[in-house]
């Protein structure tokens, strides 16, 4: 089990990554490179941005082009393969089961269990414990881990998927628009808990529609387009102005 | 809740009706209870994932019919052996049972079709080929130890039938609380992209719903035939009904991700006080049907009123912007129900 490893300094480089729907180049010939801290990708609605996310944990196929953890080449046919190589999402919906409580919703394929005779039984006890833990880390106030979590706020919720995350040790995390359904406290909030996971040398991929919370947060920012890498930059040599120009395409 | 209203219900039937406060009674009770609560047990689990299992009622008549084919066609008077018959007759029951939820689990996981269409459809083929073992007409006599195994007591007063029941209560209680199979069921019908996500694949745990649906249907219609001593194709009539109402009775709701199995033990239960309250009372059993068909509406009613309490934003609607719009269960509801 990879148990909270907090390697140093994962990268993660795709190239030539091609995705199709039908007629429609989600992703056309796209190549990137990211490594340790905040990897910011922006662009408009349809860009791609979500199918690049989706690719790298694999729970989409690319139709071309490859994927390399670390500089070793890998496979992502599911998402048991991405988490293999340390790769945990955060997706835009959270892919929680709202009527299962936050200790299950945790543990969700990956119970931990006893054996009895040979017959393999839920071991509830551990999971809390270890729910309880995962829950304190990430410093967001939280019911007891037995409460449903269709009873949590947009924002709790968003910590139950964060914790599960981080705490099955992520060593590359990727979040596509973490703080969509958020209010402004618990937005605050969550890049708090963002920021202690890249201070521990973590490598978040985060999709972000908020540029001036992106420009002042990230260290490496890709624009997408029309399923194209359009522009790559560093917070520093750029602007919320130079940015929407490459989103928009008005700028090149 | 559910608890309350059966004690209601008890008590209210024996002020009324004197017949229906004694012993005999409660036995009678708890063992016409047993094949419906077999029946909802292995229909709760399809609910939980997120579908549901029409053909159970068929298969209930399927697995009485080719148990019972088996243990007529092979019993000829003998005395020493009948035990084995029996128990053969209990397996090809069971087999037959989980060959046909298999194919259910299969078909609508392999081929990704509507569970509600895909038993439909087997609740034709299983009907139909229940009529088909014997022409449509009842089967009888079978080894004598068919019949205890229907009628006999253990230790002198606990119905075998009734002890069977409990036993297999605790194995769906096991599965739903215990293993990861039950974890990944209720996923499954909470959100079964969750599941994906979480790097399970969902047809092997659909595979597992509807195979133990198809078992546990057999299993009751072999024990109703062993019980009558008669096994007839259409002994699946009105069970589905029944098997359905006592899981939506015992609190799930059809949208799936939660219930539990002692809950559909209990709705089995108070659906058979029902049938034996209206017997004493002198009113024909049809009332049953009607009374039934009436609590489910009740049920689904106030199992939809208990969701919307449940989930976040019901007493927040002023922020229920905050709520991802995919997870608020009900849209509709009224401002005034907020405290
Ligand atoms: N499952 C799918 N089937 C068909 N087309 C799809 C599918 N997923 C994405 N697409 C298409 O691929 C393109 C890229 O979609 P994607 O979701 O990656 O965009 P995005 O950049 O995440 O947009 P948004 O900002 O709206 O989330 C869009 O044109 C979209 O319609
Ligand atoms: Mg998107």
């Amino acid at each position: 089990m990879s148990q909270a490893t907090q390697a140093v300094g994962s990268t993660v480089t795709g190239t030539g990554l091609t995705k199709y729907y039908g007629a429609v180049a989600a992703l056309d010939n796209v190549n990137f490179e990211f490594g340790p801290g905040l990897n910011a990708i922006v662009g408009d609605n349809g860009a791609g941005k979500s199918t690049l996310l989706k690719i790298l944990s694999g729970v989409v196929r690319p139709d071309s082009g490859s994927i390399a953890v670390n500089g070793k080449e890998v496979d992502l046919k599911t998402a048991r393969d991405a988490r293999a190589v340390g790769i945990e999402s955060l997706y835009q919906d959270l892919a929680l089961a709202p009527t299962m409580s936050i200790c299950d919703n945790i543990f969700l394929g990956r119970e931990l269990t006893k054996s009895y005779f040979g017959v393999k039984i839920l071991d509830r006890r551990a999971m809390m414990a270890v729910a309880r833990n995962a829950l304190a880390e990430i410093r967001i106030k939280m019911p007891d881990p037995a409460t449903a979590v269709r009873t949590l706020s947009g924002g709790q919720r968003q910590a139950v998927a964060v914790a599960r995350a981080l705490h099955f040790g992520a060593r590359i995390l990727l979040l596509d628009e973490p703080t969509a359904a958020l209010g402004p406290r618990e937005t605050a909030a969550f890049f708090d808990t963002l920021r202690s996971a890249v201070r521990q040398d973590g490598t978040v991929v985060m999709v972000g529609h908020n540029l001036p919370q992106v420009l002042q947060m990230a260290n490496r920012i890709i624009v997408m387009r029309a399923g194209h890498v359009v522009a790559k930059f560093l917070p520093e040599e750029t602007s919320v102005e130079k940015l929407t120009g490459f989103m928009v395409g008005s700028a090149s | 809740m559910l608890l309350a209203v059966l004690v209601l219900v008890s008590v209210v039937f024996s002020l009324i009706a004197p017949g229906f406060a004694t012993v005999g009674s409660l036995d009678n009770i708890l063992v016409v209870a047993v094949p419906v609560a077999l029946l909802a047990m292995g229909e709760s689990l399809a609910i939980y994932s997120g579908g549901i299992d029409l053909s159970v009622g068929a298969m209930l008549g399927l697995g009485g019919m080719s148990g019972g084919a088996i243990m007529s066609g092979l019993y000829h008077g003998q005395t020493g052996t009948d035990i084995g018959l029996m128990l053969l007759g209990l397996g090809v029951a069971l087999a037959v049972g989980l060959v046909g939820g298999l194919f259910n689990g299969f078909v609508i996981g392999k081929l990704k079709l509507e569970p509600l269409i895909v038993t439909l459809g087997t609740l034709g083929i299983f009907g139909g080929a229940a009529d088909l073992i014997s022409g449509g007409e009842p089967l009888s006599s079978f080894p004598p130890s068919s019949f205890e195994l229907g009628n006999g007591s253990l230790v002198g007063f606990l119905p075998i039938l009734v002890a069977i029941g409990i036993v297999v209560l605790f194995l769906f209680l096991f599965v739903e609380r215990m293993t990861t199979l039950g974890r990944h069921i209720f996923a499954l019908g909470a959100n079964r992209d969750a599941l994906v996500r979480a790097g399970v694949t969902p047809n092997g745990v659909i595979l597992w719903v509807y195979a133990l649906a198809g078992v546990a249907a057999a299993f009751a219609g072999f024990l109703k035939a062993s019980q009558f001593q008669t096994a007839t194709p259409i002994a699946g009539q009105n069970t589905l009904l029944l098997g359905v109402a006592a899981v939506v009775i015992g609190g799930a709701p059809l949208t799936g991700g939660e219930g539990t199995v002692l809950g559909a033990g209990l709705g089995a239960i108070l659906i058979s006080v029902l049938e034996n309250g209206f017997v004493e009372l002198g009113l024909q059993s049809y009332w049953q049907v009607v009374a039934v068909g009436a609590l489910v509406i009740v049920a689904v009613y106030v199992s939809q009123v208990q969701q919307r309490r449940k989930t976040f934003g019901y007493r927040h609607r002023v922020r229920a912007g905050t709520v991802p719009a995919g997870l608020m269960l009900d849209e509709g509801g009224s401002e005034e129900h907020a405290t």
